[in-house]
């Protein structure tokens, strides 16, 4: 709980703490016919850490796929730092520039060391020369917990420490906000702990992030705001105690029954 | 967490055992065959019976090559004469030559063994070990050595620039040589020496820079060296035998790759014209008889080009094969692509990698080695498939061989040269088929 009483006292979601980091406004999604996101706003603040949690179905996934622009959206407009996104090169820079995401099976590059899985993008979008590349990648590999893992393959290694490579590769082209889709949920229980401190880390240096996650304990933990979905709607936004610990809506209650009585 | 803390000092260690070698079960030769062959009654019997066939069937067949068979005669009726059933080898030798080079001249076959030689001197370092920048190994001699190689098979007098990038090619082989050697030695490759004083114009690209000078130097000095080395020019309807069999399924090998990537590519893009193009010629192609094709390229393709171009048949049936052997490469390729999951596109997005970057760095090289086995033995049944050039009446190694049928000293010897042939593409399509799985074997990561 160490940052929690910093914290505590920004306003959540307030512009007075920084700049908006992002700001999604009025997002609608559709597969087909089936109406995924419906009317998702929602601004984060720069070094604001959100929790998105909800039952599966819910469109959780899909919003921060949106914002990372891995997946198309019909309505609606979302902005990173000021600057809305459109569908063009431009902001495919941006993105890269300022946002990395984490995935629930890590999707390492398999043909790949754990070492060229982190410099690749360092080397080819940033241009780094390729020493340089291997120091930085070494160091973030360190921070993680895995430099001697640098010259194996992911399929060497285990999944927890899979996970921690990618929080690395990500970490290496330096974003501002990251994105965390489910990223402990197709581990095993004992490597859970092992990327949970990691981004717990992450969190208290002052990293932008979204997770969604089942983690109700890192929620309470870290979370500056957490978001409950359901039915692609936000249904309820606070503070983590008043969400987890005293929420409005039966829908919500419902839900932590669940998860909690796991 | 200060209770558990202790709480835990207080349980006893928990240190994993060693790890132990595996276990393994060696019998010997003698203890396999009592296990396996000989193990009760039954198999014993069996054993003794499949023997027995095997023996009946092979007996005849080894009598036949071997036992049987006349090495030295001079016509077949001699063969005949001293050996009726037997094999008659004598036939094969006076042909060898034929069988090897075609109709090539037997004083200038030198240039083919030079330019095979200089082929093979090229992609040996691949196989080395302390060799770097293979890529670019394998890419330089796929773009430069069909000049040299065409320079020295071809002969006769060709264009300056013709002339230039052979001698570059040259060049380029000579100094990767050195530099192995260097490297071997423990030294510095050369362009390294030359550092710090190319570092004086760019200090960036210095090794670059150092590379490309040693190269267009060593360039003009062999093309000074070459400059009165006219060859002798042998046309294209000379050549034949395995030389033009390895020729034509070389290039339509190393072709197919590439046209396969961008068909398949092209298949799965999203802009329609490039989709749809890239569908209809995989399908047009796919869905007609290779011969068909080769038919077509010696008959239709000359309607396409103006009257007063004169096109080689080798080119056309080149260009046909490869056309040919990239249709089917695209299946493949898109086979592979097929296999690789959303998340690995998702996570170079999420990179910030285009399209191209995407392609050449995360996706086909997974791709490409989930489908090695399919691609190599697509490569095999194109080597074989390119006998069939000898329908439209290119002297390949096939008509070669059935060319000795009608010889008059040797007429009516059809089974002995298809024998040997045959013996000689099991070699390499054997041989390419033991590479793919030493290559399976060490691309593989997950181990």
């Amino acid at each position: 709980m160490r940052m929690d009483s910093k914290r505590n006292d920004i306003p959540p979601g307030d512009d007075k703490s920084g700049r908006t980091a992002i700001k999604v406004n009025g997002l609608n999604k559709w597969y087909d016919e089936f109406h995924v996101l419906k009317d998702i706003s929602l601004s984060v603040s720069e070094k604001e850490i959100i929790v998105i949690c909800g039952p599966s179905g819910s469109g959780k996934s899909t919003f921060i796929r949106c914002i990372n622009h891995l997946e198309p959206y019909q309505e609606g407009s979302i902005s990173i730092f000021g600057e809305q996104l459109a569908k063009n090169k431009k902001s495919a820079a941006l993105i890269r520039d300022t946002i990395g995401m984490l995935f629930q099976n890590f999707n390492l590059f398999p043909h790949l060391t754990i070492l060229e899985n982190c410099t690749l993008g360092p080397i080819w979008l940033r241009n780094i020369p390729e020493d340089q590349a291997i120091e930085q990648a070494t160091a973030l590999l360190d921070r993680v917990g895995i430099a001697k893992m640098a010259p194996k393959y992911p399929g060497q290694i285990s999944g927890g420490q899979q996970q921690r490579v990618a929080i690395a590769r990500s970490l290496a082209m330096e974003p501002k906000i990251m994105l965390f889709d489910e990223p402990t949920s197709a581990l095993d229980p004992e490597m859970i702990k092992e990327v949970l401190d990691v981004m717990i880390d992450l969190a208290g240096s002052g990293m932008t992030m979204i997770c969604v996650t089942h983690e109700m304990q890192f929620a309470h933990q870290v979370a500056d705001r957490v978001v409950f979905m359901a039915e692609g709607e936000i249904v309820e936004i606070g503070p983590p105690d008043q969400v987890l610990k005293n929420p409005e809506w039966d829908r919500t209650s419902q839900f932590l029954e669940h998860v909690l009585s796991h | 967490m200060d209770n558990q803390g202790t709480q835990k000092n207080e349980l006893l260690k928990f240190v994993p055992r060693p790890n132990r070698p595996p276990i393994t079960i060696t019998y010997g030769p003698v203890g396999w065959l009592k296990k396996n062959l000989f193990g009760n009654i039954w198999n014993t019997l069996l054993t003794i019976a499949v023997f027995f066939l095997l023996f009946l069937l092979l007996k005849p067949f080894l009598e036949w090559t071997v036992l049987k068979a006349v090495w030295s005669a001079s016509t077949r009726r001699e063969c005949l004469e001293i050996s009726p059933d037997g094999a008659c080898w004598a036939g094969i030798f006076p042909w060898v030559n034929n069988l090897l080079y075609g109709l090539y001249p037997d004083n200038l076959q030198w240039r083919v063994n030079l330019g095979f030689g200089i082929g093979l001197l090229w992609f040996l370092p691949l196989a080395l070990k302390k060799v770097q920048q293979k890529m670019m190994i394998a890419l330089m001699g796929v773009l430069l050595f069909p000049f040299l190689a065409n320079y020295l098979f071809l002969g006769g007098d060709r264009s300056i620039f013709h002339y230039t990038i052979a001698c570059s090619a040259l060049a380029y082989l000579l100094i990767l040589y050195v530099n192995i050697g260097l490297t071997y030695l423990r030294c510095k490759r050369i362009e390294q020496y030359l550092e710090p004083f190319m570092a004086r114009f760019s200090p960036k690209n210095a090794t670059l820079l150092g590379h490309l000078t040693i190269w267009l130097i060593v360039t003009v000095l062999l093309a000074y060296i070459f400059r009165n080395q006219a060859l002798e020019h042998v046309s294209v309807d000379a050549w034949g035998g395995l030389f033009l069999t390895l020729i034509i399924s070389g290039v339509s090998i190393v072709m197919a790759l590439p046209i396969g990537i961008i068909l398949a590519l092209g298949r799965r893009s999203e802009m329609v014209i490039i989709k749809w193009f890239s569908i209809c010629t995989i399908e047009l192609v796919r869905s007609v008889p290779m011969i068909t094709v080769l038919f077509m390229s010696v008959t239709m393709l000359p309607l396409f080009f103006p009257n007063t171009m004169e096109l080689n048949k080798l080119a056309q049936v080149l260009v046909a094969v490869c056309l040919f052997a990239g249709a089917y490469m695209a299946e493949t390729v898109r086979g592979g692509l097929q296999a690789i999951s959303r998340g690995q596109y998702d996570a170079a997005k999420s990179m910030g990698l285009g399209y191209w970057p995407t392609m050449i760095l995360i996706i086909l090289p997974q791709a490409l080695r989930a489908m090695i086995p399919n691609i190599v033995t697509s490569f095999i049944s194109l080597f074989k498939d390119t006998t069939l050039v000898s329908i439209i009446g290119l002297f390949d190694i096939m008509l070669m061989a059935r060319n000795i049928a009608i010889d008059k000293n040797w007429l009516g010897l059809h089974a002995e040269p298809l024998v040997a042939i045959s013996i000689l593409f099991f070699v390499f399509c054997y041989t390419m088929s033991q590479y793919s799985q030493r290559l399976e074997k060490k691309l593989d990561t997950s181990r």
